[in-house]
C-alpha cells in the first residue's frame, strides 16, 4: 500500500494491521516515533495524521493509507526547527528525551489549534504523554514559550 | 402510555422484508458477522413484560462498558468496572470538554482511533468504527438509578429526539457501523462484555418499547 | 592550588592503607596505572595522553566512559575535561570509550565503606580508600550510585590539565618560546605575540614526547564553565527526534527478535508449541533461550506477534506465587536468625522507651524501574568477533556475562555503548545482552536487533526490594528521646550480586541506607537490619535502599515530633548534629516560608534523607480536594559540594522528586500465580503532568566533597508526601503506594 510520510509517498508491503508506528520504524526507518508501550499509554510514538495528533502505535497501516503522516522529522529539523522545538531546546527540558520526540508533537498539534492555552488546558492535552525522568516542568514552560513563538510567528 | 406493537412490526417490515429475517452487517470484531433478528413480539407486550425487559436494559446501560462514557457535565470519561479497580475518572487527566470529543484540549481519537478492525490488543485504546467520544451530556448514565435513566431515555427532548422505533433503529444502525454498542458486547482486549448478547438487548429494546416504554414509577 | 594537596594526600593514604592494613593487594598493583586502551588502536599523528583526551589533526575527541542514560553525563564529563584544555563547547566530539579497566569507577567502591558520610574521620577516609582499590584492581567501570561527578569531578580535570600543558609543551619544543610565556584558547596553544597554534596541528609533535605528570588544576574562581549554565551535547538531537537510542539502530540485512522468557522469573520452560508462529509472516527462526522462545523475524512487530502466538508451559516460581506470602516472608523476619547488623546504638533505647513506647509499622513494595526505551540490544556474533551495540551501565561485566555464554575471549567482544532511554538502575541487569548472546550465537554472522515488548520488560523487570520497618520511640519534654527503627528487607544487592557473580563481604549497607544515618543526636538511637531470605528477585532502584528506608525512617520521626507536640522543622534542626545538613534543613525552611498558615484543608510536611552523601531536604505544600489529594508546591534544597551544571542540577531533582512522588503515589509490583501483575504503565502509571507540583530547587555548597545529584532527590519526595498529607488531613500513611489509602487528583 502507498503510505505517505513527512510528504514523500512511499510504496510498503505490510499487512493492513501492522501499526503505522512499526511501518515507520521498521519498514521506513523514520526513527523519531518511539516505542515505549505499544498501548497508547505513553504517547512516545506520536506522530500527525492530517495535521492531528494521533499515537502511531494505535493507528495501521490501512488506516493511513491517502492520509499525511507527520512524524518529528517532518515538522522541523536541527537546521530549521519548528517553534516548539526552538523552547524545547531553550528550555532544556530533554533528561533522557526518549518521550520527547512524543511530547513535542502533542504541543505541536495542540498549539496549533489552542494558540494561546491556559494552564489549566496544558495540564488536560499533555498528561497522556509519560515522561518517566521528570521533565514535566519544564515541559509546562516550553510549551508557554512554545506558544509565544507561535503567536508572534 | 399504550403499547406500540404495530408500529414495531412496521420497522421491522420496513427494514427486513418480514420479522423475524436475520440481517447482518459486515465483519464483527471475531471477523464473523453480526446477525441481528427485530423479533416483533406477536401479541401485546404487557407491563410486566415492558419493565422486565427495562430491568435488563438498565444492566447493560449501568454497566461501566457502557457507562464510562455516559456521564456528566463535568466531561470526564469514567474508569470503572473488573478491568480498573477502584473507580475514577480516566486517567491522563482526559476530559472531553463540552464538544464531548476533546476538541477544547485533546481529542480522544488521539488514542482512541477509528476502526472497525478487531480490538484484540489487551490494555490498549479501545476503538470503534464510530468515532470515539462521550455521549452527549443528556444521556447521563453514570452512577444514576433505573429510574433516572428509563426517565431520560423514554424523553426525546433527553434521548436525542428518539421514539421508540428510532430507539431501535439507533441499535441497528449502530450494529451497521459497528459503533460503541455493537463494542459493548464484544469489547475485546480482555474486557468485560456489557450483559447478555446484543441480540438479547436488541430483543429487550423491541420489548420495552412495544410495552410502550414503562419505567420502574410507572409499574408501583 | 588546594585540589593538588588533595591529590597528594590521597596517594600518601593509599601507602599507609597498604602498609598499614595488611592490603593484600599490595601498594604497586593498586598504584600501577591500567594499561591506556586508546594505545592499542592510534593512528599515525593521534597523539593520547591519558584515556581521556585523544587529538589529531581532524579535530579533538574526548572520551566519557560514564554511560549517559539521559542524566547528561556526557557533557558533564565532557565540560569537566574542557574546562581545563580550554576547549568550547562545539570544539570536540565525544565517544563513549571501549570498556576499559582503566575507567574504573574511583567512586563506587567509596559509597561500600561502612561510614557515614559525614564521618571524615582518618578512619573512615582510610577504609574508603581500600574499598576503592578494589573496585581499582577489578577495573570496575561502572556508572550509578550518582558516582559519575564525583567519580570524574577531579580525574577529568587533572586529565585536560595534563593534555594542555603536554601541548604546551609540544608549543614550546616547536617555537622554542618558554611554556611560562604560553597560554591556551579556544583549543590552541597561544603565543605571546597572539599567534594560536591549533591543538590539531600540535598533535603529531605533542605524540612524541613525555606527558606531563605534574599538573595544577585551576582555582574555582577561574572556570568557565563549571558551575555555570551548559547547554548539553544531546539537547538539539533530542528536540528533534534526531538522537540515535539503541534501539534505533539499523544495520543492512538486520534481523529482528523478541523473546518469551518464563514470566515466572528463573522458572523454567517445560514445553512450547510454536506451529503457528511458525506460519506466521516474516517470521525466519524460533530458537530456544534459556527458560523461554525467541523469534526473529523481518521486523519488530511481526516478532512480537509471533513470540505471542507460541504457546508455552511454564514451570514454577522459584519463589512465593502469592504476593500474600512475600509480605509474610518480609514480617517474619524481625528476629535475631535474620538480624545483618546494628548500625547504629547510641545511649539505651530500651531503658528510655521502658513502657511508653510508640510504635508504628511501615512497608514498601517492590516497584518497577520501566525506563521509556524498553531493553534490547543489537547484535553480531562471528567465530573470532563479537559486536554488541547496547546501552549498558556496567560494559566490562556485560564481556564476561557473554564470555560465558559465547566462548569469546573478552578481548574479542565490542561493545558499543549507546545513548539509553532512561534506566533508573534497569541497565545495571543483563538479561537483554545474555538473551541477545544466545540468539546472536546461534545464528552467528547474521546481524539482529533484539527488543523487549514493554510487556516483558515487565515481566523480567527487577524491581525495587519489597521492605518492612518497624519503630518504636519516646518522647519526653516536647522532645524525641529514643528512636528505633528495624529494618527486614530483601537485599537486592545479593541478588544483582549474584547476577553478576560478585559478592560482598559483610552486612549489605543497603538494607540501612537511609536510615542508619540519619544526621540527627537523638539521646537515645538505635538501627537494625533483617535480611529477608530472597524472594522474587530485586535489583538496584534509584536510590536504592534509601528508596525506602527514606521512607520509613522520616515518617517515623515525624510521628514522634507529633507525639512530642513539636514542631516538624525545629525538631529536626534541633536534633541535627551535622553542621552541612542543618544549612539544608534551614534552607528549605526559608525557601517554604515554614510556620506561615496556608489555610483549609491545606498541610506542609518536611523530610530530610541523606543518601549517596547528599544530605536533602524536602518540604511539600498539599490541598485536601474534593477529588482528592493535590500536591501543589515542593521545595527541596540539597548540597552536593559543588554544583557542575544549574541546569542539569535544576532538572535532575525535579525529576527525582517527580520520580519519588509518583511511584509513591501509585505503583507497586505484586506477585499473582508467580508472575507480575502489572504488565504496563496503565497499572504503573507514576506522576503524570497534570499531578506534577511547581518544584523550587536550592543547591548548596557547603560539603567538601562533590556529589552526584541523580538519586538522593529520591528518597526524601515520599516521607514529605506523606508527613504534609498527614498535616492536611490527620491521616498518617504508612504503606507505599499511598494510593491504597487515599485519592490523588
Amino acid at each position: 500500500m502507498r503510505i505517505t510520510v513527512n510528504g514523500v509517498t512511499t510504496n510498503v508491503d505490510v499487512e493492513d494491521e501492522m501499526p503505522l508506528l512499526w511501518v515507520l520504524r521498521d519498514e521506513l526507518k523514520v526513527k523519531g516515533p518511539k516505542y515505549g508501550c505499544g498501548i497508547a499509554q505513553c504517547g512516545a510514538c506520536t506522530v500527525h495524521v492530517d495535521g492531528l495528533a494521533v499515537r502511531s502505535c494505535s493507528i495501521t497501516a490501512k488506516q493511513v493509507e491517502g492520509r499525511d503522516v507527520t512524524t518529528i522529522e517532518g515538522i522541523g529539523s536541527p537546521d530549521a526547527l519548528h517553534a516548539v522545538q526552538e523552547a524545547w531546546i531553550e528550555h532544556q527540558v530533554a533528561q533522557c528525551g526518549y518521550c520527547q520526540s512524543g511530547q513535542i508533537m502533542s504541543a505541536a498539534s495542540f498549539l496549533s489549534m489552542h494558540p494561546s492555552p491556559s494552564d489549566d488546558q496544558i495540564d488536560h492535552a499533555m498528561s497522556a504523554n509519560l515522561c518517566r525522568c521528570g521533565t514535566y516542568p519544564r515541559i509546562r514552560e516550553a510549551i508557554k514559550t512554545a506558544a509565544a513563538k507561535m503567536r508572534e510567528a | 402510555m399504550k403499547p406500540r406493537s404495530i408500529s414495531i412490526f412496521a420497522i421491522g417490515f420496513l427494514l427486513l422484508g418480514a420479522a423475524g429475517t436475520a440481517f447482518s452487517h459486515g465483519p464483527g470484531d471475531d471477523g464473523s458477522q453480526i446477525d441481528l433478528v427485530v423479533n416483533t413480539p406477536e401479541e401485546d407486550v404487557t407491563l410486566e413484560a415492558g419493565l422486565a425487559a427495562w430491568d435488563r436494559i438498565y444492566t447493560v446501560t449501568s454497566h461501566p462498558r457502557c457507562s464510562n462514557c455516559h456521564t456528566d457535565e463535568r466531561n470526564e470519561p469514567m474508569w470503572s468496572g473488573p478491568s480498573y479497580g477502584k473507580t475514577r475518572p480516566h486517567g491522563m487527566n482526559i476530559n472531553a470538554g463540552d464538544s464531548r470529543i476533546g476538541v477544547e484540549t485533546i481529542f480522544c481519537s488521539t488514542c482512541h482511533v477509528q476502526s472497525t478492525a478487531p480490538n484484540t490488543v489487551r490494555h490498549a485504546a479501545p476503538h470503534t468504527g464510530h468515532p470515539w467520544m462521550l455521549a452527549p451530556v443528556e444521556f447521563n448514565w453514570f452512577g444514576q438509578t433505573s429510574e433516572t435513566v428509563c426517565a431520560q431515555m423514554r424523553d426525546p427532548e433527553r434521548n436525542g429526539g428518539r421514539n421508540g422505533d428510532d430507539l431501535v433503529e439507533h441499535i441497528i444502525h449502530d450494529a451497521e457501523i459497528k459503533a460503541f454498542i455493537t463494542w459493548g458486547f464484544n469489547p475485546g482486549g480482555g474486557r468485560e462484555p456489557a450483559p447478555g448478547t446484543m441480540q438479547e438487548h436488541l430483543d429487550d429494546m423491541v420489548a420495552w418499547t412495544a410495552a410502550g416504554m414503562p419505567c420502574p414509577v410507572d409499574g408501583d | 592550588m588546594v585540589n593538588v594537596g588533595k591529590i597528594a594526600r590521597r596517594s600518601f593514604l593509599v601507602g599507609s592503607v597498604a602498609v598499614a592494613g595488611g592490603v593484600a593487594f599490595g601498594y604497586y598493583a593498586v598504584q600501577k596505572p591500567h594499561k591506556n586502551p586508546l594505545l592499542a588502536s592510534l593512528a599515525d599523528g593521534e597523539a593520547t595522553f591519558n584515556p581521556w583526551v585523544k587529538i589529531s589533526s581532524k579535530g579533538i575527541t574526548l572520551i566519557t566512559p560514564h554511560a549517559d542514560l539521559g542524566q547528561g553525563a556526557y557533557s558533564m564529563q565532557a565540560a569537566l575535561i574542557a574546562e581545563e584544555l580550554d576547549l568550547e563547547f562545539g570544539q570536540f566530539d565525544i565517544e563513549p570509550g571501549v570498556p576499559a579497566a582503566a575507567y574504573y569507577n574511583t567512586a563506587l567502591g567509596a559509597e561500600l565503606a561502612p561510614f557515614r558520610s559525614t564521618d571524615e574521620s582518618f578512619q573512615a577516609e582510610t577504609m574508603r580508600t581500600v574499598f576503592s582499590s578494589v573496585t581499582k584492581l577489578m577495573g570496575a567501570q561502572g556508572t550509578g550510585g550518582s558516582s559519575s561527578v564525583p567519580d570524574s569531578f577531579e580525574k577529568l580535570r587533572i586529565a585536560g590539565a595534563v593534555a594542555r600543558e603536554t601541548l604546551k609543551k609540544a608549543a614550546s619544543k616547536r617555537t622554542g618560546i618558554d611554556v611560562s610565556d604560553l597560554t591556551t584558547r579556544q583549543a590552541a596553544v597561544v603565543l605571546p605575540d597572539g599567534t594560536m597554534l591549533t591543538y590539531a596541528e600540535l598533535a603529531a609533535d605533542a605524540a612524541k614526547i613525555k606527558p606531563v605528570k605534574n599538573v595544577e588544576l585551576r582555582d574555582p574562581s577561574e572556570w568557565r564553565l563549571v558551575g555555570k549554565e551548559m547547554q548539553r551535547l544531546d539537547i538539539i538531537p533530542k528536540s528533534t527526534g534526531t538522537l540515535t537510542y539503541g534501539i534505533d539502530l539499523d544495520f543492512e540485512g538486520m534481523l529482528y527478535a523478541a523473546v518469551k522468557v518464563n514470566p515466572r522469573q528463573g522458572g523454567e520452560l517445560n514445553g512450547y508449541d510454536a506451529s503457528t508462529a511458525e506460519t506466521m509472516r516474516g517470521v525466519q527462526k524460533i530458537l530456544p533461550v534459556t527458560n523461554g522462545v525467541a523469534v526473529i523475524a523481518n521486523n519488530t512487530w511481526r516478532a512480537f506477534k509471533a513470540v505471542d502466538a507460541i504457546t508455552y508451559d511454564w514451570g514454577d516460581a522459584p519463589y512465593p506465587a502469592e504476593q500474600a506470602d512475600h509480605w509474610k516472608a518480609v514480617e517474619a523476619s524481625f528476629t535475631d536468625d535474620f538480624l545483618d547488623n546494628e548500625w547504629r546504638a547510641d545511649g539505651d533505647v530500651d531503658a528510655a522507651i521502658d513502657g511508653n513506647s510508640i510504635e508504628a509499622e511501615y512497608r514498601a513494595p517492590y516497584v518497577a524501574h520501566q525506563p521509556l526505551e524498553p531493553i534490547g540490544a543489537v547484535i553480531k556474533v562471528t567465530d573470532d568477533r563479537l559486536d554488541i551495540w547496547v546501552g549498558h551501565q556496567m560494559p566490562r561485566f556485560v564481556q564476561q556475562q557473554i564470555a560465558a555464554i559465547t566462548g569469546h575471549d573478552v578481548k574479542d567482544i565490542h561493545l558499543h555503548n549507546q545513548y539509553m532511554g532512561g534506566s533508573f538502575g534497569h541497565r545495571l541487569e543483563f538479561e537483554n545482552v545474555k538473551l541477545a548472546a544466545e540468539i546472536g550465537n546461534q545464528m552467528r554472522g547474521e546481524i539482529i536487533k533484539l527488543t523487549f515488548s514493554r510487556e516483558e520488560d515487565f515481566a523480567h523487570d527487577f524491581p525495587r526490594q519489597i521492605a518492612m520497618a518497624r519503630g518504636r520511640g519516646a518522647v519526653s519534654g516536647g522532645q524525641v528521646e529514643a528512636y528505633d527503627l528495624g529494618v527486614a528487607a530483601v537485599s537486592s544487592s545479593d541478588s544483582q550480586g549474584a547476577r553478576a557473580n560478585l559478592s560482598r563481604p559483610g552486612p549489605d549497607g543497603q538494607l540501612a541506607a537511609g536510615a542508619w544515618n540519619l544526621p540527627y543526636a537523638v539521646p537515645n538511637f538505635r538501627m537494625r537490619t533483617y535480611k529477608v531470605p530472597e524472594l522474587a528477585p530485586t535489583s538496584s532502584w534509584r536510590s536504592v535502599g534509601a528508596s525506602s528506608n527514606g521512607f520509613f525512617a522520616d515518617c517515623f520521626l515525624d510521628e514522634l515530633i507529633h507525639a512530642a507536640g513539636a514542631d516538624p522543622m525545629a525538631e529536626r534542626i534541633r536534633l541535627c548534629d551535622h553542621d552541612v545538613s542543618r544549612k539544608v534543613l534551614e534552607a528549605v525552611a526559608e525557601m517554604s516560608g515554614w510556620g506561615t498558615d496556608l489555610g483549609e484543608n491545606r498541610g506542609r510536611g518536611v523530610a530530610f534523607v541523606e543518601s549517596f552523601g547528599v544530605p536533602i531536604a524536602e518540604v511539600i505544600e498539599v490541598t485536601n480536594t474534593e477529588n482528592g489529594i493535590r500536591i501543589d508546591k515542593v521545595f527541596v534544597a540539597a548540597d552536593v559540594g559543588t554544583v557542575v551544571d544549574p541546569i542539569n542540577f535544576d532538572n535532575h531533582v525535579k525529576g527525582g522528586v517527580v520520580w519519588g512522588l509518583g511511584h509513591a503515589m501509585n505503583c507497586e509490583i505484586t506477585y499473582a500465580d508467580g508472575m507480575a501483575e502489572q504488565s504496563n504503565f496503565h497499572a504503573h502509571e507514576g506522576m503524570r503532568l497534570h499531578q506534577c507540583p511547581e518544584i523550587v530547587v536550592r543547591g548548596l555548597e557547603n560539603a567538601e566533597k562533590v556529589r552526584g545529584i541523580g538519586e538522593p532527590p529520591v528518597p526524601p519526595a515520599a516521607p514529605a508526601l506523606a508527613n504534609a498529607i498527614f498535616a492536611a488531613t490527620g491521616q498518617r500513611i504508612r504503606e507505599m503506594p499511598f494510593n491504597k489509602h487515599i485519592q490523588f487528583v
